[in-house]
């Protein structure tokens, strides 16, 4: 029988532990630092050869550092004659396009609300300062470098609302890089042989790799939570909070048979095309709501549907997520927020969160994990992870 | 004559150099956002456009290094898919360039890593200055220019270095004799050696000189400096052996960790670093950092390249 190592990188190493544990096996030794010029440096601290290796790394907090990390521990694994190399990634980085709509001359439509850091991917609403138009501005706070030239953004709280991308000129629009294919083709050339993750916020993702992927589902598990832990939810309502999330909420309100509801963000005015109507399309008056979503980054989006639902007459909201990032000032938006109880499961680290948040409960994926690893390494089925009536032990 | 024109871009590591290299081919660098999300992702807008353009990005190995790696691939990306003719990477100090061969037990080759990701995320060309071992240009399957820095390293020992005609050229370790003897020939001075001797393995090396430096002025060459922990040690071995001054030239003046304590309490005169990295916050605490403005070489490489013309004169040559 071959052997199975499983090394953790950085990001997650408490993740690793547990799903080590799962497995049957100690996690495996590595050094994992940076040299003096913050280049990382990997070292292998117990033989490979030969070995199905996994290596567990989630796309969050320094995710290039992260990625840059894990990509090295690939090639090390293998130039040092792995038989298979894995790459575990519970939370894939990089797998967000940006959401933003636009309008007809191409600025974008939505205005960033006020925020101490510059957000995950809302693209921020024109404005007279911005440097691309200004070849003299001083109005900008920025260096005379940077304000002859172009933008080179250097992340402090203040500068949010001047990192903004072109202005049209001549019709062209920005062009907004999508780093997907290019993180699918790191891995495959970094030497990765098989993909596991979790709730890709895309699932075409898996098309973008020529070598298998497995997109375990953290649905059994939110739907057990439902069941053990909100008590009366036949009567409760599934809400999805904007329109792209409809399929996810709609196949767990349908396992548990229970009603659903879906928030819109409407444009009515003409006049003021950047204010945002959210429409609640359904029935919440009376009744316990769960928001459903993959990702919560910066929580704008289940604060504000919380927000809506609440004034809407629920009695009790709670929203439950499979990547709970928390970027910025994301924990305390919670805090403030109409939320009674948010659900998050542990991809991301999040005993931070919980210090900082009495509202935010975690629930473990790790045997999700390392069920997977444990079926993958003997050749098994892995259906039944998919599977709703499965219960993993 | 290309029928289409160059476009410079250049991510977070080092503005003032690309700045310096557009002045120099007489081109505004073009207008790209390079920021990060709030969940430290790096996301990369274009601003103008790049259909059938000659892209050459500007980037280099430096700061923080996974987050500017990251930068120039995503935006090497997104050149690509925006259906760039031509892109190239101009990479002044190459990333990884140490990790480049399995030294011991499980090392990761990090720059043949580094290599394929260039080439994955859809480089065409990638120019390079002064690679730690110049092998690492067979890492890539596409065209390595690797320029370097030796005449403009020349030209600053003539012109800045008062009595460089009694001077001697040092390098400090057995492996950069080569780049040392090249440039004690081209200049017509003598050359020595600084040999680290172990003895035993825990016991503190000794540094040996081999050759002789009585009261000559020696300049140390070396391709990089970054704890200067060998640098140090090699300037107080110079002057215990007689040198009069020691000066320290580097092409890649990394300078990370204790680096700037050891220098300013050294005995070097003046430690000499072009600018394939920036400076500017560390020449504020040490005043003993001198630099070599390299722009010039990478801007005529990057008109040369994109006319179509010999890069073989700047091997040789400082462009004016």
């Amino acid at each position: 029988m071959r052997s199975l190592v499983v090394f953790s990188g950085s990001s997650h190493p408490q993740l690793t532990a547990q799903i080590c544990q799962r497995v049957g096996v100690e996690p495996g030794k590595a050094n994992l630092a940076k040299f003096s010029n913050s280049e990382t440096s990997v070292e292998i601290l117990e033989t490979v050869r030969g070995a199905d290796v996994y290596i567990v790394q989630s796309g969050c907090g320094k995710v290039n550092d992260n990625l840059i990390e894990l990509l090295v521990m690939i090639q090390a694994c293998k130039t040092a004659s792995a038989r298979k190399v894995t790459a575990v990634i519970p939370c894939f980085p990089y797998s967000r396009q940006s959401d933003a709509p636009f309008k007809r001359s191409g600025a974008p439509l939505t205005s960033a609300p006020p925020m101490t850091v510059p957000s995950t991917p809302k693209i921020n609403d024109f404005n007279a300062e911005y440097p691309f138009n200004q070849e003299t501005s001083g109005s900008v706070e920025m260096n005379d470098l940077n304000s002859k030239i172009h933008n080179l953004h250097i992340p402090t709280p203040n500068n949010s609302n001047q990192a903004l991308p072109a202005q049209p000129q001549g019709g062209y629009k920005q062009w907004l890089a999508r780093a997907g294919t290019l993180i699918a083709n790191l891995l495959t050339c970094a030497g990765a042989d098989h993909i596991i993750t979790m709730d890709l916020h895309d699932s075409q993702f898996q098309g973008f790799f020529d070598c298998p992927v497995d997109n375990l589902r953290s649905m059994p598990l939110m739907l057990k939570y439902i069941q053990e832990n909100i008590p009366n939810y036949q009567e409760a309502v599934i809400i999805s909070p904007d329109a792209g999330g409809a399929k996810r909420a709609t196949s767990i309100a349908d396992k548990l048979s229970m009603d659903f509801a879906l928030i819109h963000k409407e444009r009515r005015h003409a006049e003021k095309p950047n204010k945002a109507d959210m429409m609640l399309v359904g029935d919440v008056r009376d009744k316990v709501c769960i928001l459903i979503d993959d990702i919560a980054d910066t929580s704008f989006t289940i604060t504000k549907a919380a927000k809506v639902l609440h004034d809407n007459g629920a009695i009790k909201i709670y929203a439950i997520i499979t990547h709970a990032i928390m970027s910025g000032d994301a924990v305390e938006r919670i805090q403030r927020s109409y939320l009674d109880e948010v659900i998050v499961s542990n991809t991301v680290p999040q005993d931070e969160h919980v210090k900082r948040c009495s509202k935010i409960k975690v629930f473990n994926v790790a045997p999700v994990f390392g069920e997977a690893i444990r079926r993958i390494h003997n050749g098994e089925s892995v259906s039944m992870l998919f599977d709703t009536n499965y219960q993993i032990a | 004559m290309a029928d289409n024109s160059i476009k410079i871009f250049t991510g977070n590591s080092h503005p003032e150099l690309a700045k310096l290299v557009a002045r120099r081919i007489g081109l505004e660098l073009g207008k790209v956002n390079v920021l990060k999300y709030s969940n430290q992702e790096t996301s990369v807008t274009i601003g103008e456009s790049v259909r059938d353009e000659d892209v050459f990005i500007i980037q280099s190995g430096c700061g923080e290094i996974n987050d500017n790696l990251m930068e120039l691939l995503i935006m090497i990306n997104a050149c690509k898919t925006a259906s760039a003719r031509r892109i190239t990477a101009v990479i002044p100090c190459f990333p990884y360039a140490r990790q480049d061969k399995k030294d011991k037990s499980r090392a990761p080759i990090t720059a043949k890593l580094t290599a394929n990701m260039l080439t994955v995320a859809g480089a065409d060309h990638v120019i390079t200055m002064d690679l730690h071992a110049s092998q690492i240009q067979g890492f890539f399957n596409i065209p390595v220019d690797n320029l370097y820095c030796e005449p403009s390293m020349i030209k600053y020992i003539r012109t800045c270095i008062p009595e460089w005609t009694n001077a001697i050229i040092v390098s400090p370790d057995a492996g950069g004799a080569k780049r040392a003897t090249s440039i004690a020939d081209r200049l017509n001075l003598d050359f020595a050696l600084i040999h680290k001797e172990r003895k035993k393995a825990n016991e503190v090396s000794r540094m040996v000189l081999v050759g002789d430096v009585r009261g000559k002025i020696a300049i140390l060459v070396d391709d990089m400096a970054d704890t200067c922990g060998t640098l140090g040690l090699a300037a107080k071995t110079l002057v215990e052996n007689g040198a009069e001054k020691v000066y320290a030239i580097v092409a890649h003046g990394i300078l990370s960790g204790k680096a700037i304590k050891v220098i300013n309490e050294s005995v070097i005169e003046k430690m000499v670093v072009t600018n394939t990295i920036p400076h500017d916050e560390k020449m504020s605490i040490c005043p003993k950092i001198d630099i070599i403005d390299i722009s010039a070489t990478l801007g005529e490489a990057i008109r040369r390249t994109h006319n179509g013309e010999s890069v073989s004169y700047l091997f040789s040559n400082v462009p004016e």
